[in-house]
């Protein structure tokens, strides 16, 4: 995998090293990161997103204290063995949880219907399944 | 040069030795109008810390104070554990200043100046120079007088990487180049803060910029320095909310604004690990996370 995996919005209220954990959850989780898989180093994340290196750092550390990532000698980072795909859907449910909370709130402010919302989603992820 | 030479002290190589620059109860006044009203600042050692404030702030003004460069009316600064009033030659060496407007040399070229540059520098590191002349696709035969003012502040900063300063202190750096450009630059100095351990300070009015790369941020407002820390921190711990107008002052308030439409935003504070203030519950208000742009939108309006 190569550091344009990795989305990344510097101007977000959200901490670029908690977009980096985040994502990190949500592509384990998704199977697109499988146990052993090589992350890119810091230099090529910070390099090709021009963010501050430490900052790539700090969530790699982050990630590894989560279990999420294993440090290898002269490898790099890669992906913990324990965490392979979760199979179970609670747990994929839960990694979404934060933006369905956004999603709902902004839904109520905008005073739209759940059942209207969701015909939405529904094609969104038909379109892009 | 300097007859107040100083010994220089035992400098740890270690990323948690002592802070390169040490500033406390900076106070400037010209004439009724106080431009620095009691700045403390404490940068930690290879880390990037980017100024920030409106146009007018003063930014250019304290990085001149913190370098020794304009009178004080109170407060000391320390540069790499000297008294900035009496650096030692080996430590003015050790950093290095690029003025927003770099002027002079004008009757020089290019590659003159560089060489007197390298003869001047001890530390000269003129592989360093080459390379960066090159990335930078600065025409070393042309005259210094026919440069664009940002390739002569990316010469200053040619000269700045080429002495392996220390301490790098940039006033916008990044204002008279395109944003490709812009961004190559700010990924070669978050580079070179990891790679060399250099600690820099920059100031932006851009804060785009800044949010990518500076670890540490400053924000300079009327004389003091506002939201001061690692830009981490101050994105978790700080939001907006939105209150009725008749809203008594919540704690850890730190900026009050009208809206038009009669209510006040308001920015709280947190203490990291802590949670909002239980008042909020009552006026059925949820705090919102802030980018820094917004932040400083908020904060100095």
């Amino acid at each position: 995998m190569d550091a344009s995996i990795l989305s990344i919005q510097p101007t977000a209220p959200e901490p670029i090293y908690r977009q980096i954990v985040a994502q990190l959850r949500r592509l384990i989780a998704g199977g697109q990161l499988k146990a052993g898989d090589m992350l890119p180093s810091v230099r090529e994340v910070a390099g090709f997103h021009a963010i501050n290196p430490m900052t790539v750092s700090r969530a790699y550390g982050m990630a590894e204290t989560e279990g999420l990532l294993e440090r290898q000698r002269g490898k790099g980072m890669v992906v913990a063995a324990s965490h392979a795909a979760s199979t179970n859907t609670h747990d994929r449910l839960h990694l979404l949880e934060p933006r369905l909370l956004d999603v709902a709130q902004q839904a109520r402010e905008l005073e739209l219907p759940a059942a209207t919302v969701l015909r939405r989603l529904e094609q969104l992820m038909g379109e892009d399944p | 040069m300097n007859a107040h030479a100083v010994s220089a002290k035992p400098v740890s190589e270690s990323t948690s030795g002592p802070s390169p620059m040490v500033a406390c109860g900076l106070r400037k006044s010209y004439a009724a109008r106080s431009v620095l009203d009691g700045i403390d600042l404490e940068l930690p050692r290879g880390s990037v810390l980017g100024l920030l404030g409106r146009n007018g702030a003063g930014k250019t003004t304290l990085l001149n104070a913190l370098l020794g460069l304009t009178s004080l009316d109170a407060g000391t600064v320390q540069v790499l554990g000297e008294p900035v009033q009496a650096l030692s030659d080996a430590t003015k060496e050790r950093l290095a200043y690029v003025m927003q407007q770099p002027a002079g040399f004008g009757w020089m070229r290019v590659d003159q100046w560089l060489a007197l540059m390298a003869g001047s520098y001890p530390r000269w590191d003129a592989m360093r120079a080459d390379h960066l002349l090159s990335r930078w696709q600065l025409d070393i035969h042309a005259p210094m007088a026919q440069l664009s003012p940002g390739e002569r502040q990316r010469l200053e900063l040619v000269r700045a990487l080429a002495i392996h300063a220390e301490l790098l202190v940039l006033d916008e750096p990044a204002s008279s180049l395109d944003p490709a450009a812009r961004r190559d630059l700010l990924r070669d100095l978050a580079f070179e803060a990891l790679d060399e351990g250099t600690s820099v300070i920059l100031s932006s009015h851009l804060v785009g910029d800044l949010e990518r790369i500076a670890g540490q941020v400053a924000l300079l407002h009327r004389g003091r320095l506002l939201l001061r820390g690692e830009l981490d921190t101050i994105k978790e711990n700080h939001a907006r909310v939105q209150l009725p107008a008749a809203a008594e002052a919540l704690p850890g308030e730190i900026s009050r604004r009208r809206l038009e439409s009669g209510g006040v935003s308001v920015v709280i504070a947190r203490a990291p690990g802590q949670p909002w203030p239980t008042q909020l519950t009552a006026w059925h208000a949820q705090p919102q996370p802030l980018g820094l742009e917004d932040l400083f939108v908020e904060v100095t309006s």
